[in-house]
């Protein structure tokens, strides 16, 4: 088991008024897998996301990540897990402007502390994977956002994590880009990677094997992608009958 | 990951945050470079004067004791002195048998702000001072022309004279002034030899002197205020003979026990702690105003880099979310703050060592600046950075991950 989420709960206190973000979740996915989690804006879907890529910790329950307790361990722990076990993806790119498509997907390899030469040689192989070898140079402002989320998309695979964590990774991008995008998650899924995708998105929900729906800071639905995705839309409806 | 990697990274960052930022970075080293170049051109200054002083006061003598009524330098109570006994003849005498570590006695009578000519010539504020022979290896004289006075100048009272460099050099502008004839006191006077060059002692010439016979002096004046100088062969030995003349005189002069000395013993140490008072709050104030100036550059740096932090915040979340540490964060920070103020630091201590430079062209200070100083000044450019930066640094490092991808 990869993700094993027990009774998760997350809560803010903004003013006086205490928000209750996460309200016991609990599911577990397996090595391999490709899940959605799928909810409306203020569902709790971001702060999972930030549990879920240990940047953020859950006031209670426990969180096991590829067999390691990551519920409740220090900051610097926490961080070389990021690091080890997580490759983000996120809807701005988040890629350094004055550093080249090479240099932005070496970065977190610096951080795992690797000699310059090690990391250039996997960093041109993770954007050789993403289809980017002709743009090794290029600085971001130089590349579309379809080739943008590529670099991010190589970042986050030169370290070989465990899990692929994207937080709306085609809300910037027009629809065709978008697809593409989906194309080479699809792709990464066959090659054997884990992923995670959060989205409000139903159709980019009911693209995956298996979407999880969040409300109200707990699960309601759990299952195939295509099933959650439509059960969206008759709770939406629901929600407009009353 | 490694300090090493850390600082290693840090400062691949730094150096390109600065490059893209060249405005910003130029005007912050610019206020770190004020602030080091005045720092240290006020050091240089100091250094330089401190140095002509002691120059000057080694040439004076290290090992000399000068008796007198008046201590060279009066602090406060002046009066005390007016009503001591003058110095007398005998006693000299008294002191010159009985002391055992004076390798030299000699007698010493001034006259000050005298006025002499030569032909059309004048020279005006001379010293006149009466002594004997002795009183060249005293206080260290050369005489490259001509020759000192003998004892036996005094015993037949020979109306002769040295002249102080300065003197020689306004009576007898462009000759050699030795066998030539002074006026003063409206007699003519031989010149026998005239005095190497000795430069200025806090600020007066040391060369606006003639030296005459003490006999004559005595014929000429007549009964004056009589000093005593005592040379000492070992310059440690100095504080023992101090003892040793002070119990001479109190005998001779019939001080009573537990009586004040009636008298003074003036060393050279004194001029050096005189000098030291009257310039180390000049200095105090100079220092401070170069550390202020230093001041407001750290102050200019800590602005400039909170406006980086803020404007890095979305790629400090994305580092922290990558794995950076907050350490890495922190020192990452810190090296770009004092990077730019050790660049600046280098310029300023450039600056500051040509302005050094320029005022010793310019005026009479001289300037000298230390090799210690200049890695000093760049060093201390650095820390100031350090110590600015660290507000900056930890702000940086206490952003939560989250937040910070969120920032716009």
């Amino acid at each position: 088991m990869l993700i094993k989420l027990e009774d998760i709960r997350r809560y803010y206190t903004v003013g006086t008024e205490v928000v209750h973000a996460l309200n016991g979740i609990s599911f577990q996915v397996s090595k391999g897998e490709f899940v959605a989690i799928i909810g409306q804006s203020g569902s709790g879907k971001s702060t999972l996301m930030n549990v879920l890529g240990c940047l953020d910790t859950p006031t209670s329950g426990r969180y096991w990540l590829n067999g390691k307790d990551v519920s409740h361990m220090s900051d610097n722990e926490l961080a070389d897990i990021r690091n080890r076990e997580i490759g983000f993806i996120f809807q701005t790119f988040q890629l350094l402007p004055r550093e080249t498509a090479l240099g932005n997907v070496e970065l977190p390899l610096i951080y795992r502390g690797l000699g310059a030469r090690e990391r250039r040689e996997r960093a041109r192989a993770a954007l050789d994977q993403v289809g980017l070898s002709n743009r090794v140079t290029h600085r971001p402002n130089e590349l579309s956002g379809g080739q943008r989320q590529r670099v991010a998309i190589a970042r986050a695979l030169v370290t070989e994590p465990s899990l692929l964590l994207a937080d709306e990774p085609t809300g910037n991008l027009d629809s065709a880009t978008g697809q593409e995008i989906i194309g080479l998650f699809e792709q990464l899924h066959r090659a054997g990677h884990t992923l995670c995708l959060v989205t409000h998105e139903p159709t980019l929900a009911a693209r995956c094997p298996r979407a999880i729906r969040i409300s109200d800071g707990v699960i309601v639905n759990d299952g195939p992608g295509p099933e959650v995705a439509l059960d969206g839309r008759a709770e939406r409806a629901r929600a407009a009958a009353t | 990951m490694s300090l090493r990697v850390d600082l290693l990274e840090g400062g691949r960052i730094a150096l390109r945050t600065l490059g893209a930022n060249r405005l910003r970075t130029l005007l912050t080293l610019t206020a770190v470079g004020i602030g080091v170049a005045t720092l240290l051109a006020i050091l240089g200054i100091i250094q330089g004067l401190n140095l002509a002083f002691s120059r000057q006061l080694a040439s004076l003598g290290t090992a000399t004791l000068n008796v007198a009524r008046h201590p060279w330098v009066v602090a406060g109570d002046w009066w005390r002195y007016r009503n001591r006994k003058e110095i007398t003849l005998a006693q000299m005498q008294a002191l010159a048998l009985q002391s055992r570590l004076a390798s030299a006695v000699v007698p010493e009578l001034n006259e000050a702000s005298k006025d002499l000519t030569a032909g059309d010539q004048s020279v005006s504020q001379v010293d006149v001072i009466g002594t004997l022979a002795d009183f060249q290896k005293i206080w260290g004289y050369e005489v490259p022309q001509g020759r000192f006075l003998t004892d036996a100048d005094s015993d037949a009272e020979q109306r002769v004279v040295v002249l102080g460099s300065e003197v020689a050099e306004q009576l007898f502008p462009g000759r050699s002034a030795v066998g030539g004839t002074v006026r003063l006191e409206n007699r003519p006077w031989r010149v026998i030899g005239v005095l190497a060059k000795k430069g200025q002692l806090l600020g007066q010439s040391m060369d606006l002197v003639v030296l005459v016979p003490f006999k004559t002096f005595l014929q000429v004046y007549g009964k004056r205020e009589l000093q005593i100088d005592v040379a000492v062969d070992d310059p440690h030995l100095l504080d023992r003979a101090e003892d040793e003349v002070t119990g001479i005189l109190r005998r001779v002069r019939s001080v009573q026990p537990g009586q004040p000395d009636d008298f003074s013993i003036n060393r050279t140490q004194q001029l050096a702690d005189t000098y030291q008072q009257l310039t180390s709050a000049l200095y105090g104030v100079a220092i401070g105003v170069g550390l202020i100036t230093l001041l407001v550059g750290g102050i200019g740096i800590m602005n400039i880099m909170l406006v980086s932090v803020r404007e890095r915040t979305r790629e400090i979340g994305l580092r922290r979310a990558l794995g950076a540490r907050r350490r890495t964060v922190v020192v990452q920070f810190l090296l770009e703050a004092s990077l730019v103020s050790a660049v600046g630091g280098a310029i300023g201590t450039a600056v500051g060592l040509g302005l050094a430079k320029l005022v010793s062209a310019v005026t009479s200070l001289a300037a000298a600046v230390q090799p210690l100083t200049v890695m000093g000044g760049v060093a201390f450019a650095a820390l100031v950075g350090l110590i600015f930066g660290i507000w900056p640094a930890a702000r940086a490092a206490q952003l939560d991950p989250v937040e910070a991808l969120r920032h716009e």
